[in-house]
């Protein structure tokens, strides 16, 4: 029988993990300090599983995604934990170029199934290394999929599908949405990569944007809700980029503001602003408005509170394309 | 640049079939590195080549003795052909790939990419030192399953350059991983010599830092290259962890055909390399010493050539006849992801 409890975004991610490893040998998990569990989605895994299934890293970002990489060529479908997706850029050219590539430049032969985590965001005064959410860099190059949940319901659909992708799929999660609990049901479901969910409906405005900026757009959604009807759409996934469903919301709202945590320049939002002109111009009531983090490092200390987009931003952009 | 094999501990386990299948797949390699050499020289292949010339011996000894389930990294010197050959890749498909045709292993797409996972030899990348990551995860995914299969990882002394290399003689000593570090050390790294590059002129020498066990071979000398390959091969299969074999080779061209043969601000000496090719050639060596021992006659000898230069022919025959592949752009986008 169906039963829905409410557990924490972390515990969400650590029974998608655990439940894709019941069901599969071949699944298996490497990362830095994860016997340990650093963060509560590893926490205990060990201890199911066993050492051979839950394997601790050195400091080798290259080596252990190459062990990743190697492990998925060789049929095993590898979760490889990062534990801050900025520690990603350490093995560049194994994220960015050959993850992606494998399959195309090699004739769309063989399948390369290996999904890699990794926690990011703004907000927890640790500055840029830390916080940097790289999906912009991500989307850039081609042939690697990327999502990144804001409910505990989503995170563990997303993990879920993310294992059993038959691609490289970077699951990113959001480390100020850790503790935050919701609803999850107790039977097995999926939430496939690349379709977008509508959190709020509304006929005024759509938001675009995803991750702790959903619930800032939620926020900033009932702080006009006496004004103005938003509609707040979580992508879930920027690669594949569920463009049918902006459409759609836009065809109804003819605005869009599009809520991006990531630095502003060449990011997710720029694309979805140039998709959103080639794709449906004529939609549209007003210009795309970008709220993102400023073209600047992440900054540590009391700042990033306000650097990141916050409610007010959100709220501010939303009045100036609905004037 | 020192060709003597030091430290190599290696003892003579050839059978004569051993040295006849060796002798064998070194005679096609290098027939098949001057067919590479014709089809770019005529303007034929659509990217570049690295040519074997006299370096192959290491790389025909690496393949011949593997089982198909054993993964490969196969060097880029004459981009792998004798690895693979060796191995009994059937590589007509990687000629035409350097084509550009339809019936290229990568579909026509790559212009240089191996794809044989179907031979354990998965793919590789242009981005020297890439090898070492992925061949991690081979020998992971042997001791993870059970297995008794083991990895052969070729490359270059050049590789040894990048973190990578170091990143996996760490964690495959720390795993006790199946994984066979074959460095083809020809002392130059495209333009810039080792010793300009490496503070050790034997890169073998790294390994003891993390317990891995090396040999250090004559790279020219065929049979020797063998005896190292069996018994790496043996060790890796038997358990006993990675293994380290070094093989001194020789560079006696450019690096990538139409390149600078440069050593640093200066020209290599082509009289050097002249000497190495009339008294270092592997080809010269094995077939002296074959004679010699009564493992193979005259007639067998030019019977094998024979038989190379027919494979050759056949294969640019068929890659010349197979179409150029111009698929559409939204062919190629179909093919992005796995289904």
């Amino acid at each position: 029988m169906t039963a829905i409890r409410e557990i924490s975004l972390g515990e969400a991610m650590k029974e998608a993990l655990a439940e894709e490893m019941r069901r599969d040998d071949d699944v298996f998990l490497l990362g830095v300090s994860i016997r340990a569990g650093t963060f509560l989605h590893t926490k205990g895994l060990v201890e199911e599983f066993g050492e051979r299934r839950v394997l601790d890293t050195p400091l080798s970002e290259p080596g252990g995604v190459g062990t990743a990489f190697g492990a998925a060529q060789e049929g095993l479908r590898p979760v490889l934990d990062f534990m801050y997706a900025g520690f990603a850029y350490f093995a560049g050219s194994e994220v960015f170029i050959q993850a992606g590539q494998y399959h195309f430049l090699h004739g769309s032969k063989h399948p390369l199934p290996m999904t890699l985590i990794g926690t990011c965001g703004v907000g927890r005064r640790v500055a840029n290394e830390h916080a940097t959410l790289p999906y912009g860099a991500l989307i850039h190059h081609p042939g690697i999929k990327v999502c990144l949940p804001s409910t505990p319901y989503d995170a563990k659909g997303l993990l879920k599908a993310a294992i059993r992708d038959n691609n490289p799929v970077f699951f990113l999660w959001h480390t100020s949405l850790m503790a935050l609990k919701g609803p999850v049901p107790t039977d097995e479901y999926i939430v496939p990569i690349g379709v977008a969910d509508v959190k709020r409906a509304g006929t005024d405005v759509t938001v675009l944007t995803s991750g702790l900026q959903v619930h800032h757009s939620l926020k900033a959604a009932e702080a006009v809700s006496s004004e103005i009807s938003v509609e707040v759409i979580d992508v879930r996934s920027f690669e594949p980029f569920d463009l049918p469903c902006l459409l759609n919301s836009v065809t109804k709202t003819t605005r869009l503001v599009v809520v991006d945590e990531d630095f502003e320049r060449g990011g997710f939002a720029a694309e979805i602003a140039a998709q959103m002109m080639e794709h449906g111009y004529d939609l549209l009531d007003a210009p795309v408005r970008r709220v993102c983090h400023p073209h600047m490092p992440v900054p540590g200390g009391y700042i990033d509170a306000y650097s990141m987009p916050t409610p007010a931003r959100i709220e501010a952009a939303i009045r100036d394309v609905c004037r | 640049m020192p060709t003597k094999p030091r430290g190599a501990s290696a003892q003579e386990t050839l059978t004569r079939d051993h040295k006849r299948l060796l002798y064998r797949n070194l005679v096609r390699a290098m027939t098949l590195d001057r067919m590479m050499m014709r089809i770019i020289r005529a303007g034929k292949m659509v990217g570049f080549y690295h040519e074997g010339g006299i370096a192959l011996a290491p790389g025909v000894a690496a393949g011949t003795f593997l089982r198909r389930d054993d993964a490969m990294n196969p060097h880029y010197r004459a981009h792998g052909i004798a690895h693979m050959i060796a191995k009994g890749v059937d590589i007509q498909s990687y000629v035409a790939e350097h084509m550009g045709r339809v019936d290229g292993c990568a579909k026509g797409r790559s212009s240089f990419h191996v794809s044989y996972p179907e031979d354990h030899i998965f793919g590789w990348s242009a981005n020297i030192g890439a090898n070492f990551p992925p061949c991690i995860g081979y020998g992971f995914a042997a001791r993870y399953r059970s297995t008794d299969q083991v990895v052969m990882n070729c490359s270059g002394d050049g590789s040894y350059q990048e973190g990578r290399a170091h990143e996996a003689l760490l964690m495959t000593a720390n795993w006790h991983l199946p994984v066979i570090f074959w460095c083809e050390n020809n002392g130059i790294a495209q333009s810039s010599a080792l010793s300009d590059l490496f503070p050790i002129a034997d890169i073998s020498r790294l390994a003891a830092g993390y317990g891995i066990p090396a040999l250090m071979v004559d790279g020219q000398d065929l049979l020797a290259c063998g005896e190292a390959a069996l018994a790496a091969i043996a060790h890796a299969r038997a358990g006993k962890g990675p293994i380290f074999v070094e093989l001194k080779t020789l560079r006696s061209q450019e690096h990538n055909v139409g390149g600078l043969n440069n050593e640093g601000a200066h020209t290599r000496d082509p009289a050097l390399m002249q000497k190495w090719r009339d008294t270092r050639d592997p080809l010269t060596l094995a077939t002296a010493r074959l004679l010699k021992d009564q493992v193979l006659t005259e007639a067998e000898v030019a019977d094998l050539q024979l038989e190379a230069d027919r494979e050759a022919a056949a294969i640019e025959v068929h890659c010349e006849a197979s179409p150029k592949a111009t698929p559409s752009i939204d062919e190629l986008m179909a093919g992005v992801y796995a289904p």
